[in-house]
């Protein structure tokens, strides 16, 4: 902290610029450094693990929650939460392959038709946050139940198959040795960070979800910027629906089960803040990529499945008391720096006044 | 704590005793030093009033003594030992606060609430019988008729207040600090407050009393203690001080003074047309020229920042019109008025104003972004441009625009909330209590920035309760109460005076 004791100069500037960049990649190396730390012990622990086929499964494993929880980090930056995501993702699901196979419709056209339809289930939750005014939490734990009982109802509660012959290709196509799947998924986190970062739009999601009042204020629409992240989350939902689908071979209604809460937990791990304004899709990933890792480690270290909730439910916990821990260091960091700056400025300023006092 | 004896102070402290002592104590937040080397006595038998400007560390330090906030330098001792900072720690040691909003559970009566977390039990069960006992020994003490079955939330801010006090005197405190206890009382509800504060004066207790209306202070104090920006001015017994000299403690060196000039003032930009909206605002007419700064005066409360939430179609209304330019503003549409050409600075900065986590940068450009991103993509170039327009032109001082805006001072982020609007180039001005909470060279330096707007030919619409901004920077007042407007008034018959007659009576 030695070199910010004199914040005059401009080079001092420069330097306090690179220190909150810093900060920021600190932030998010946090979360690399306990994925590397824990990949490490893993690969002493077994052998496999440092194969090029594990970290394929792992990485292919984790793209259904990965994209959906992108979408739910729209809605969480926005400070809200849409449990409705596993439901959604389920109906998809049964949609695509039921209008396809029993409606006869062209399976671009019925792929098509169940992402209109999540993402119209995020329009109402959207709504009913916004105009009516519930609560996230209630409004979209209720879509959860009608949308859930829907996709039951629609394929009378058994998984649907065989599925058009394009899913299972799809499932298996590769780019460059590269399963499709992973590179869409990439891709779709490169859209998903750059409308965040680079548009009006994601600036207008992180002034909505920093302070609602400051940015209705600032001329935003706060209200149509929460129904879009909800319709986002919808749609992202859905698409886990289609990506689901391909991988099992079958629309499910039972799929996506307490997906809600997996995602929830990575887009926290992430370091999206559930109060809303903070937090990045890279970040999300590499949440996604730990759940994935610990997943990962159970089923390599034969540990009984059973325990697999109560090992994902420490990492949680664990994830999340690191970052409070972190921020509350940053915080401090940020306490002290200012206490410095302003008691330097007092200084020259008292110094100032006493060589030059005015006569009046 | 000691378990066996639970009060750091005795029950029966003798007259002139040091109760609590906060030695040199400092306490930072990220953009500010709140406290810098404070040191002040509470002693027994006395009143002590804390008296600053807004900003001047007050508040921070009865949550320093309060055990709600821990120093970063020096210490607070109670009793002549230091303080655990903790609020259940300083209410052990008998330290009793008063804060400013009501501290009462609203759905429990008046004698659950004194005893609030204390409740006396009996095999494990509420005790009611010995609970109303403790509470209305309490209450005889301090308001006598009041009923020990009243639900809080049916109270008056004056009886909450006093349940607050009985609620230190039944856990025998003696140390008993009150932060603004009268903002929200009538005259005689003052007088039947300080009443009981002499009473508890006598019996021992030592208070502090945190006013920002001089008279009461000297009407209560037995010494005054004087803060401003952080720092311990002096602390003087109150038969030596007057008011004038209070003031020049609390305003400290020469500020300077800022003096409106005559300027040509252009054509009507904003006129708004019999406006009301039911409960809130009563039919308000006025007009403000292109150059000119007109100002509503009124005491908080009269309906000032509502009417500028209508006039800004943030808050819907049911009758009148607003014209800005000639041009119609529908109700309720912010983005209308905005691309008319309102901009408008809320009165409450960090809940309305910034959004404290992100930078500077981006709180700059807030209200631009239809502009910096062409087609919804941001451009780097625009967003420069737009950043220095706001920032440049009203001189925020920062390390950088890229550190979260809650590190920069008030003044700079207030100055921050203006610029964003500056970058657009308003029409209009709404500006809701401007210098609120920012220090005093800060305030001179916002005071200019409106003057120079105003000459640059923008249409300012100047909502304050300060009376020297008001005079010193009004072309035209209208005051306003309960929210109709009560009378005008313009430079050759504006006075401190005039404005509260009208505020008050008219």
């Amino acid at each position: 902290m030695t070199q910010l004791e004199m914040p005059t100069s401009q080079t001092d500037h420069g330097k306090r610029e690179i220190n909150t960049r810093l900060l920021d990649l600190v932030q998010s190396l946090g979360l690399l450094g306990v994925i590397l730390i824990g990949g490490l012990m893993l690969s002493f622990a077994s052998p496999v693990f440092f194969s090029r086929i594990n970290i394929e499964n792992l990485l292919f494993a984790s793209t259904i929650i990965a994209v959906v929880a992108m979408g739910q980090a729209f809605v969480i930056l926005v400070a809200g939460i849409d449990l409705a995501v596993g439901a959604v993702l389920a109906l998809s699901s049964v949609l695509c392959v039921v209008l396809a196979t029993k409606a006869g419709l062209p399976v671009g056209l019925a792929a098509l038709l169940a992402l209109l339809i999540g993402t119209l289930i995020g329009t109402v939750n959207g709504l009913a946050v916004t105009v009516l005014r519930l609560p996230a939490l209630i409004a979209t734990l209720a879509m959860m139940s009608v949308v859930r009982g829907a996709a039951y109802l629609i394929s009378d509660g058994r998984n649907i198959a065989p599925v058009p012959g394009i899913y299972v290709d799809i499932q298996g196509t590769r780019v460059f040795g590269v399963p499709l799947v992973i590179l869409l998924t990439i891709m779709l986190g490169v859209v998903a960070h750059l409308v965040l970062t680079r548009t009006r739009f994601g600036r207008e999601i992180y002034a909505t979800g920093g302070n609602p009042v400051a940015a209705r204020l600032a001329g935003i629409r706060t209200n149509r910027v929460i129904v879009i992240a909800y319709m986002i989350s919808g749609f992202a939902a859905a698409l886990g629906g289609l990506m689901i689908t391909a991988r099992l071979e079958a629309g499910a209604a039972t799929a996506g089960f307490g997906y809600e809460l997996t995602v929830i937990s990575a887009v926290v791990i992430g370091g999206v803040s559930l109060f809303g304004g903070e937090g990045k899709i890279p970040g999300v990933l590499l949440g996604v990529i730990l759940l994935g890792l610990v997943q990962n480690a159970v089923n390599l270290l034969n540990v009984p499945p059973n325990y697999d909730y109560v090992v994902s439910g420490i990492v949680i916990a664990a994830a999340a008391t690191l970052d409070v821990y972190r921020r509350r260091l940053l915080e401090a960091g940020l306490r002290r720096r200012t206490m410095l700056i302003r008691r330097e400025k007092a200084e020259t300023r008292d110094a100032g006044q006493g060589g030059a006092k005015r006569p009046d | 704590m000691q378990a066996t004896n639970p009060k750091a102070l005795h029950p029966h402290s003798q007259q002139g005793q040091t109760l609590l002592a906060a030695r040199g104590v400092s306490k930072t937040f990220p953009g500010v030093i709140a406290l810098d080397d404070v040191s002040l006595t509470v002693v027994a038998g006395e009143v002590n009033a804390l008296v600053g400007e807004n900003g001047a560390g007050k508040s921070t330090l009865i949550n320093l003594m309060s055990g709600f906030y821990a120093p970063d330098g020096g210490g607070i001792d109670v009793g002549g030992r230091p303080l655990d900072p903790t609020p259940s720690a300083a209410h052990r040691a008998g330290v009793a606060t008063i804060h400013q909003e009501s501290h009462l559970v609203p759905n429990m009566t008046v004698a659950e609430n004194i005893l609030l977390g204390h409740w006396p039990t009996r095999m494990g069960l509420i005790d009611s019988r010995a609970q109303m006992q403790i509470a209305r020994a309490a209450i005889a003490r301090v308001a006598p008729g009041l009923s020990p079955d009243t639900l809080a939330r049916r109270l008056t801010p004056a009886e909450g207040q006093l349940v607050e006090i009985a609620r230190a005197i039944s856990e025998q405190s003696r140390v008993l600090i009150m932060d603004e206890p009268t903002t929200s009382l009538s005259g005689r509800e003052i007088n039947q407050l300080f009443a009981v504060v002499r009473e508890l004066k006598a019996e021992g207790m030592g208070i502090v009393f945190v006013s920002h209306w001089l008279e009461e202070v000297f009407a209560i104090a037995d010494r005054i203690t004087v803060l401003r920006d952080g720092r311990l001015v002096g602390t003087e017994p109150a038969a030596t001080l007057d008011a004038p000299a209070v003031i020049r403690m609390m305003v400290g060196r020469g500020v300077t003074e800022v003096t409106s000039s005559q300027r040509p003032m252009g054509e009507t930009v904003l006129k708004v047309t019999n406006l009301s909206r039911a409960g809130v605002v009563e039919n308000v007419s006025l007009q403000v020229r292109s150059g000119e700064i007109l100002t509503l005066a009124g005491l908080v409360g009269a309906g000032r920042s509502e009417l500028a939430n209508c006039i800004f179609g943030v808050d819907p209304y049911e009758g009148g019109t607003v014209e800005l330019a000639g041009q119609v503003i529908p109700p309720g549409d912010t983005t209308a008025a905005i691309d008319g050409g309102m901009g408008l600075v809320p009165e409450d900065r960090r809940q309305q104003g910034l959004i404290t986590n992100l930078s500077v940068r981006i709180n700059a450009t807030l209200a631009v972004l239809d502009r910096i991103a062409p087609g919804g993509i941001l451009s780097p170039e625009r967003e420069a441009a737009a950043l220095s327009m706001a920032t440049r032109s009203v001189a925020v001082k920062m390390a950088s625009a890229e550190v979260p805006i809650s590190t920069l001072s008030g003044g700079n982020q207030q100055k921050v909330v203006i610029g964003r609007w500056l970058a657009r180039g308003p029409k209009l001005l709404i500006l809701d209590e401007p210098t609120k909470g920012i220090d005093i060279g800060a305030k001179a330096e916002i005071s200019q920035i409106i003057l120079r707007l105003a000459e640059e030919g923008t249409a300012i619409l100047l909502i304050s309760s300060e009376m020297p901004e008001v005079l010193a920077l009004s072309d035209r007042v209208l005051v306003m109460r309960s929210g109709r407007i009560t009378g005008e008034l313009t430079r050759d018959n504006l006075s401190a005076e005039a404005v509260i007659a009208l505020a008050t009576r008219g």
